[in-house]
């Protein structure tokens, strides 16, 4: 179903419109937008707030559905995929970064981490967790649960959970928004040296200007609509 | 290296959903009393009920030798044994012969009561132990001394009588001393229920009392006990040989195994009724399985949105939110079993006074396993629509807070889920079911209310969102309060009102019952019956009481005792009757002949005969008929005074028995018993009623004149019914009791899941400047009216179902008390505003600064 060919574009979206609510509540969300991102690509999505960034990024992740418009990830075309099997999909190609970090408070990090893995039955699930907890540098805090970990330490944890799977792409929704200005700095390193050593396609949701500098490329919404998408210094 | 808490790194390789609900397992000490509770209590009902009624009924097999007397008890009406038969019994073990009857009992002083006789030979019991105080054995108690012979006499009658030890007591022609107190006798289960109290004399002194005449009473029982060394097949070997050698002499035959057929039979049936009882709190209690799941899953709402995002499919977060549920389930029902199984060790140790036999409770592996098995398929189907509810939670949730979208339709597959369990709930009760048309009907009813009571609530919220808005703040608050979205109007109103419903029906049923037992006795029946007059004696007795009560109506009919052999030339005990018409083949009846349709009764099928009939024809009841499948033209053959009797059903009647006069199953063509010694049967009706005294004096005149007649007060019958009833209907209430309390617990429950909104509208209202008794008053308004509509569609349900139990599965007159309504309501209301009010106490006395720091 979902065979990966090598594409030239990783991900593409293509005259993507969406809507929200219904009735004299109805917004246009998104509209005719067009991305294309390239594999290994660093992509930053900026925009004022109800921009529509973050369903962007939900429409890539599989989370939206478009009402118009065709989204191609990781050579599948996610338009005619019900929600298991996106939900698989997502388990094997696509990491998620949140702004609340979203750690089960029920399970310690290293169980946190293994989740996608166990979700796609890998048999070295913990082994693969335990080696990802240790790369974000918290290999001794893995039996820890959320709420004994700091907030920097929460979203290391998040971050090593998107990466555990090797995921073709890597999205992230205002990944520091919930930091403190240092603590930031430091996830935002992690982030960036693992996308290029691993060589993930990032696209990344930031009001940060600095983080934004840091990606290839700034795609840049404005009441739904790409205004820029080429590199660009803001 | 190893996690705390959590699985080592080289991971234990279970699915993922199993190792996802053991993980949230953690978190859910917290949130789940109720679940648990509400669990444990209805399953431990159903356990303790089934396993307390197991252990009786056991104990009843167990005891069955002491019961019947014997191994096995054969028993003639109005004859006794002839020497061929007797000859039979002795010659397979020893062999005891009691004689049963009714007799008055009367002082010197002239008063007299209605006793229930006893006379046994020397060696009663052959089984058990006769108890006595003073305590002397049954040779001392009947040995002759002060030149009359002795007796003994249950407490009730010394006392009705004023008799103490030492006294002399008069039976028929006989005079007796009281040597003791009857304190138990081991066979006085398999005797029934006796219209009086006991005496007890010997076999040998019953001649003199002159009481056993032909035609009149007489039950000859003769127990007989095997040998100790005879092998267990004995007994099947020795009935073999009796069914073939006596099957026409109208024996009726029981064994220790079968020793008291009604009563297990009945005790069966009440089992049940009270297990259906407890079955409708476990499914009040599922209303609060269901409020703590789908408030649990609330709260999940963003862990299943991130394990959707990292790739749960919903059939994943269906199954590792329905293991976990299913844990929690297991603990709730493990403990409801364990009460449930300790109930009958419990009960037998409170109730051994009473229990007139010994129980030995044991842990019953099938009742039990039929209550967790009620508990599994009552928490699988409150828990699966939530569940289903929470599989569809989206995981755009985590970057925008979805929580006001509208509900996502459910799935086919939760729904088909949730069908098939409700139909295996159904199928359980009505496979488990002794009367199958009862629980049926119960199990519909509590459907249809279950049905309305949702219905009204939800009907409930929706007026309250169309009413026109109060100016004032108070109403408005509450009104508001009563529709908004997590509302507690539905819950209330299914909770509460299906264990108050439950409990108006069965106040209705009771008082309907007592009505129907104090009703007639006003009106149309009869203040005595009479019984074995002699035919000889019945014009001078006719005289003698109209006499002595003047305007009074005496009727009288002819009555002999007869045993239903074959029913169209097949065996009785081939025939399978309905539960309603198995009575009429368990033991002789009384039947009576009549040129003309009885009294009370209606044609509804075939002819009377002419006056002039030769032919041996009957009448039958035609609801028994039903109940035996016998129709117009079928043959019914009675053993009557050891004569085989034949007949042909000629017509059916409709019977009112419940105006307590004459009636008969069976009335046969005068032909049928042409020259048959009988008695006549006689009642007396005072038109406009009598007064007690006036009563007991002329039982005491017709004592004395007439010492073979047993006389039967009407009034203290019904007194006695009643008594029973009041037993009866006290555990039947004790029942009900634990739904009404589970109600309690899912109100309370729900009042609980909603804490967190009562405490942020209490703060943001009181930040706004809203007084503390304002807010109490809008809460209490907002209650007051959730309980008082609760109440009133409690009491409707309620009469409703009342109504159809009384009369038609009952078929006696429904009466409608105001009181047990009143109460109802009150109650509801008193128990809403109070657990409300209580909650919000908690929410009200929250300090404003900490909880909007915290918001």
């Amino acid at each position: 179903m979902d065979d990966i060919a090598t594409p030239s574009f990783i991900l593409s979206l293509s005259h993507i419109d969406l809507y929200l609510g219904s009735g004299p509540a109805r917004v246009h969300v998104l509209k005719d937008v067009s991305v294309a991102v390239a594999p290994g690509e660093a992509v930053g999505l900026v925009g004022a707030s109800g921009s529509g960034k973050s369903t962007l990024l939900m429409v890539m992740a599989g989370l939206e559905r478009a009402d118009a418009g065709t989204v191609e990830v990781a050579g599948t075309r996610l338009t005619g995929l019900d929600e298991d099997k996106l939900a698989r999909f997502r388990g094997r190609h696509v990491g998620i970064v949140f702004q609340s970090f979203h750690l089960i408070p029920t399970m310690t990090a290293l169980e946190n981490v293994a989740v996608p893995l166990e979700l796609a039955g890998r048999a070295d699930a913990f082994a693969r967790a335990a080696r990802e907890l240790a790369e974000v540098g918290l290999g001794a805090r893995a039996a820890h649960y959320p709420s004994q970990l700091s907030g920097g330490e929460q979203q290391r944890v998040a971050l090593a959970r998107a990466l555990a799977p090797e995921p073709a792409i890597l999205l992230a929704d205002e990944p520091t928004g919930n930091l403190d200005e240092a603590t930031g700095r430091q996830i935002m390193d992690l982030l960036f040296a693992a996308q290029r050593a691993r060589g993930t396609t990032l696209v990344i949701v930031t009001h940060d200007p600095g983080l934004a500098a840091r990606c290839d490329r700034i795609v840049r919404l404005r009441s739904g609509a790409v205004v820029a998408a080429g590199a660009e210094v803001t | 290296m190893s996690a705390r808490g959590g699985p080592s790194v080289s991971g234990p390789r279970l699915p993922a959903a199993l190792a996802f609900a053991l993980r949230e397992l953690r978190g859910a000490r917290q949130g789940f009393g109720v679940f648990l509770l509400c669990l444990a209590l209805g399953v431990a009902a159903i356990a303790g009920i089934g396993s307390f009624a197991r252990a009786l009924t056991e104990g009843l097999d167990r005891e069955g030798r002491a019961i019947l007397g014997g191994d096995a008890a054969f028993t003639l009406t109005q004859r006794e044994a002839s020497d061929i038969e007797l000859g039979f019994f002795t010659l397979r073990g020893e062999v005891s012969r009691v004689a049963s009857l009714r007799a008055m009992a009367r002082t010197l002083a002239g008063e007299a009561a209605l006793a229930e006789l006893k006379a046994v030979d020397p060696v009663y019991p052959l089984a058990g132990r006769l108890e006595l105080s003073p305590s002397m054995s049954p040779g001392a108690l009947f040995a002759p001394g002060h030149g009359l012979p002795g007796a003994a006499a249950e407490p009730a009658l010394l006392a009705r009588l004023g008799l103490a030890i030492g006294d002399k007591v008069k039976i028929g022609d006989a005079m007796f001393e009281i040597r003791a107190a009857l304190v138990s006798e081991p066979d006085k289960l398999s005797a029934g229920i006796g219209l009086g109290p006991r005496l007890l004399i010997s076999v040998g002194d019953l001649p003199a009392t002159g009481l056993v005449q032909p035609g009149s009473l007489v039950r000859w029982s003769y127990r007989l006990r095997l040998p100790e060394t005879a092998p267990p097949e004995a007994l099947d070997a020795l009935m073999d040989a009796a069914h073939e050698r006596f099957d026409d002499a109208g024996f009726e035959m029981r064994t220790r195994h079968g020793a008291t057929p009604q009563l297990e039979r009945n005790m069966e049936r009440i089992g049940q009724f009270l297990t259906l009882v407890a079955l409708t709190a476990l499914l009040v209690g599922g209303v609060g399985i269901a409020n703590a799941v789908a408030s649990h899953l609330a709260a999940k709402r963003a862990t299943i949105a991130t394990l959707k995002a990292l790739g749960a499919t919903r059939g994943q977060v269906f199954a590792a939110y329905g293991i976990e549920m299913g844990v929690i389930a297991a603990a709730g029902i493990a403990a409801g079993l364990a009460v449930g199984a300790a109930i009958p060790f419990v009960g037998t140790a409170a109730l051994s006074s009473v229990i007139p036999y010994p129980v030995a409770p044991r842990l019953d592996g099938a009742t039990l396993g039929l209550a967790g098995l009620y508990g599994l398929l009552v928490a699988g189907l409150f828990t699966v629509l939530p569940l289903a509810r929470a599989q569809e939670t989206p995981a755009a949730l985590l970057f925008r807070d979805t929580a006001g979208e509208a509900r996502a339709r459910l799935p086919r597959r939760p729904l088909l889920l949730a069908a098939l369990l409700a139909l295996g709930l159904v199928a359980l009760a009505l496979a488990s079911a002794v009367d199958m048309k009862a629980a049926s009907v119960f199990i519909a009813a509590a459907a249809g209310v279950f049905g309305l009571l949702r219905l009204v609530g939800m009907g409930l919220v929706a007026l309250a969102r169309r009413l026109p808005r109060p100016r004032a703040m108070v109403p408005r608050l509450a009104l508001a309060n009563t529709h908004r979205p997590g509302a507690l109007t539905p819950t209330v109103v299914l909770s509460l009102g299906l264990g108050l419903s439950l409990m108006v029906a069965v106040g209705l049923i009771d008082r309907s019952l007592t009505a129907e037992l104090a009703g007639p006795v006003r009106e149309e029946a009869p203040s005595f019956f009479f019984v074995d007059v002699p035919s000889a004696d019945q014009a001078a007795f006719a005289r003698f009481v109209a006499d002595r009560a003047p305007g009074a109506r005496l009727r009288a009919v002819p009555m002999l005792r007869g045993r239903i052999i074959a029913l169209n030339s097949i065996p009785a005990e081939a025939v399978r009757p309905s539960a309603e018409a198995a009575w009429v083949l368990q033991s002789d009846r009384g039947i009576t002949f009549s040129d003309t349709l009885p009294e009370g009764s209606r044609l509804v099928e075939g002819q009377w005969w002419g006056a002039g009939e030769t032919a041996p024809l009957v009448s039958f009841d035609a609801k028994i008929a039903a109940g035996l499948g016998l129709k117009v033209g079928d043959t019914v053959s009675v053993n009557v005074l050891g004569r085989l009797v034949t007949a042909t059903i000629a017509n059916l009647r409709e019977v009112k028995w419940e105006r307590l006069g004459i009636n008969f199953v069976m009335v046969f063509s005068p032909a049928t018993f042409a020259g048959a010694p009988h008695s006549v049967l006689a009642t007396l009706t005072f038109p406009g009623g009598a007064d007690a005294a006036g009563e007991i004096a002329l039982l005491n005149q017709v004592a004395e004149a007439y010492p073979a007649v047993t006389v039967v007060r009407v009034k203290e019958t019904l007194e006695e019914a009643r008594r029973m009833l009041e037993n009866l209907s006290l555990g039947i209430r004790a029942a009900s009791l634990v739904t009404l309390l589970t109600s309690l617990l899912v109100l309370s429950g729900a009042l609980a899941a909603g804490h967190q909104r009562r405490v942020y509208e209490a703060v943001i209202l009181k930040t706004l400047g809203a007084t503390r008794a304002r807010l109490i008053a809008a809460y209490a308004l907002e209650y007051a009216g959730i309980g008082l509509v609760t109440a009133a569609v409690a009491v409707a349900a309620g009469s409703l179902s009342a109504y159809a139990v009384t009369v038609f599965v009952m078929e006696i007159g429904f009466t409608f008390s105001p009181a047990v309504a009143l109460g109802a309501a009150l109650g509801a209301l008193a128990v809403t505003v109070a657990l409300g009010l209580l909650a919000t106490l908690k929410a009200l006395s929250a300090p404003p600064a900490w909880v909007l720091r915290h918001l």
